[in-house]
């Protein structure tokens, strides 16, 4: 008897050395050290590196720029206070190369090893994101697959002028997609990020399109006169939000993701826009001056009653939502125009708490990620703009420098 | 006592092993030599050049005059009354459709923006409706923020954005 209770106990010990075991509280921030095995440094791709381990909420990394050998196991002693080690080689041949390794810092073992290749240069900080998405898999924390996803933006160039741009979560990597025109309000059409919406300019009244950002097929959804735009699309993208104006009114409409199906949501003698799917996406909020100025309400798509759902601000220009959360864009100066700051704000659909996430500049544009886990915005401050990232969780912000032109409108 | 031990060791290695085997990561491509899987960043996006179709001008043309707005407002005020009665005068001597096109400042955000400017074209619209031009001659469109006449950060910059424009559709 006194064998097999020996037998048992020896097993369970056995069961926690013999693997490595990777048990992860989210809570819990994994303390991890890069280490840069390139041959030719590349500066730019580890302060990316950085930023998508800071921002994924799930690390603690260690900024200094160690330099070491990917294919080595040997942790410097200064590296051992580490949890993790991550090296990575990045190379350039007929295309981009990335090598890297996850090494246990305690015991030198290999936990993760993976070769990304890609053909451009240009496209490299999309190696980073999914390089940090697969460690972060690995150790098993919830997905920030949201940090893969292309962002699509429109930006003036002149009057009467813009481009669509896609760009990584960072905007480091950026191609412009349409150049020339007047072409704006870009949405993506679909969860895989195939296609997008956007309103062009080009005939005599606003028309919107449908655009494969790989084939280049393009197909007309609808248009108004007056104005369209896609404000939001269904999870499955089987219906779209869109402000139009067919009665030079500017409402919300439901339709298909065809343009079919036409059914008006809002009617108001004023301003009704930028609506947004909410709680079961059988409801909107959206933006209404029906009280003389810019507010967030909410209805139901079928039903005639609105109901305010923001209290305070002088001008809430600007809001999105993902299930029962919303964040919202707040004037609470009391300038009309000028600088005027605009904070963000998050509440729910019931209202159940309200809570500010910025307190400084003027930040506008808020987009969920498709997790609900990160709003991304614009913030302007001190004459210098940046695209910001704020964790709702780990309430761990980043912002990355924009330069040059003004941004119009954003999807993520 | 020895059995009680027993049984009690059992049920806790049973629930120490029921653990590590929901927690346990399988180290993916632990010692494999993976190729990419990122193929959804790999592949080749289009680049499209609209340039050419590009609408044009940034003020009212074929004599028409731009109509005036306060900050936030969107009803013609009275002393623009002078520039629609001319604009109703010019519309009535011709037979070709009107674009009215409304603008806005930098303020406020996207979407705002543009039914702001709709509902200022709607205004001039409706002014050059009610002195007889037929409504079936007009087009409205709005351009919001994106056509502006004056960049420089002053009050009356702003206020030269704020405005419809007038021009014959050709």
């Amino acid at each position: 008897m006194r064998y097999i209770l020996f037998l048992l106990l020896s097993l369970n010990l056995f069961a926690v050395d013999a693997s490595l075991k990777i048990e992860t509280d989210v809570e819990h921030r994994t303390r991890i050290a890069v280490e840069d095995g390139s041959t030719v440094v590349n500066n730019t791709f580890f302060n990316i590196l950085l930023s998508d381990l800071k921002i994924s909420g799930h690390f603690l990394a260690d900024g200094k720029h160690y330099r070491g050998e990917v294919t080595s196991s040997f942790i410097s002693p200064s590296l051992k206070s580490k949890e993790y080690v991550l090296k990575y080689a990045l190379a350039q041949g007929s295309g981009t190369k990335l090598d890297a390794r996850l090494i246990q810092a305690s015991s030198g073992k290999e936990v993760f090893k993976k070769r990304y290749t890609i053909p451009s240069l240009k496209k490299a900080p999309f190696l980073a994101h999914k390089l940090v998405s697969d460690v972060n898999d690995v150790l098993k924390y919830p997905s920030i697959s949201w940090i893969n996803r292309y962002v699509v933006f429109a930006r003036y160039t002149a009057a009467k002028q813009s481009e669509i741009i896609l760009a990584d979560y960072s905007f480091n990597y950026q191609k412009v997609i349409i150049r020339g025109g007047l072409n704006l309000f870009p949405k993506w059409a679909d969860a895989k990020q195939q296609s997008f919406y956007y309103t062009s300019y080009a005939g005599v009244v606003p028309t919107l399109y449908k655009l494969n950002i790989y084939s280049g097929s393009k197909r007309k959804i609808a248009s108004s006169e007056g104005m369209i735009v896609c404000s939001d699309v269904k999870r499955n993208g089987s219906k779209i939000l869109v402000t139009m104006a067919p009665n030079a009114q500017a409402d919300i409409y439901e339709m298909s993701a065809s343009g079919g199906g036409k059914r008006r949501v809002t009617s108001f003698n004023g301003i009704d826009v930028n609506g947004k799917y909410v709680d079961d996406e059988n409801r909107i909020v959206f933006i209404s001056n029906r009280l003389g100025y810019a507010n967030v309400f909410k209805k139901s798509i079928s039903g005639s009653g609105v109901s305010q759902v923001v209290y305070h601000g002088r001008n809430n220009n600007a809001v999105d939502a993902f299930g029962s959360k919303i964040v919202y864009s707040s004037r609470e100066s009391h300038n009309s125009f000028g600088n005027n700051t605009f904070n963000l704000y998050l509440t729910a659909s019931n209202r159940s708490g309200t809570r500010p996430l910025t307190t400084t500049g003027t930040n506008q544009f808020p987009h969920f990620s498709t997790d609900g886990s990160v709003i991304q915005y614009i913030k302007h401050r001190g004459g210098s703009s940046s695209i910001g990232y704020i964790n709702l969780k780990s309430k761990q912000s980043l912002l990355f420098p924009l330069s040059g032109k003004k941004i119009q409108s954003l999807d993520w | 006592m020895m059995k009680k031990m027993l049984v009690a060791t059992a049920t806790l290695s049973l629930v120490l092993f029921t653990g590590c085997s929901q927690k346990e990561a399988t180290p993916s491509g632990a010692g494999t030599h993976n190729i990419s899987d990122a193929s959804a960043i790999t592949g080749d996006t289009v680049s499209i050049n609209e340039s050419g179709s590009a609408a044009s001008g940034n003020s009212s043309a074929d004599g028409f005059a731009s109509v005036y707005f306060d900050f936030g407002i969107y009803t013609v005020s009275s002393n623009m009354e002078t520039k629609i009665r001319k604009n109703v005068s010019l519309a009535n001597n011709t037979s070709q459709k009107i674009k009215i096109e409304g603008n806005c400042d930098e303020f406020g955000t996207d979407e705002y923006n543009y039914a702001l400017g709709l509902k200022r074209a709607k205004a001039v619209k409706d002014a050059l409706v009610s002195n007889g031009v037929n409504a079936s001659r007009v087009v409205i469109v709005s351009f919001g923020e994106s056509n502006p006449v004056c960049s420089s950060p002053s009050d009356s910059c702003y206020a030269k954005n704020r405005r419809v424009d007038l021009r014959l559709i050709k």
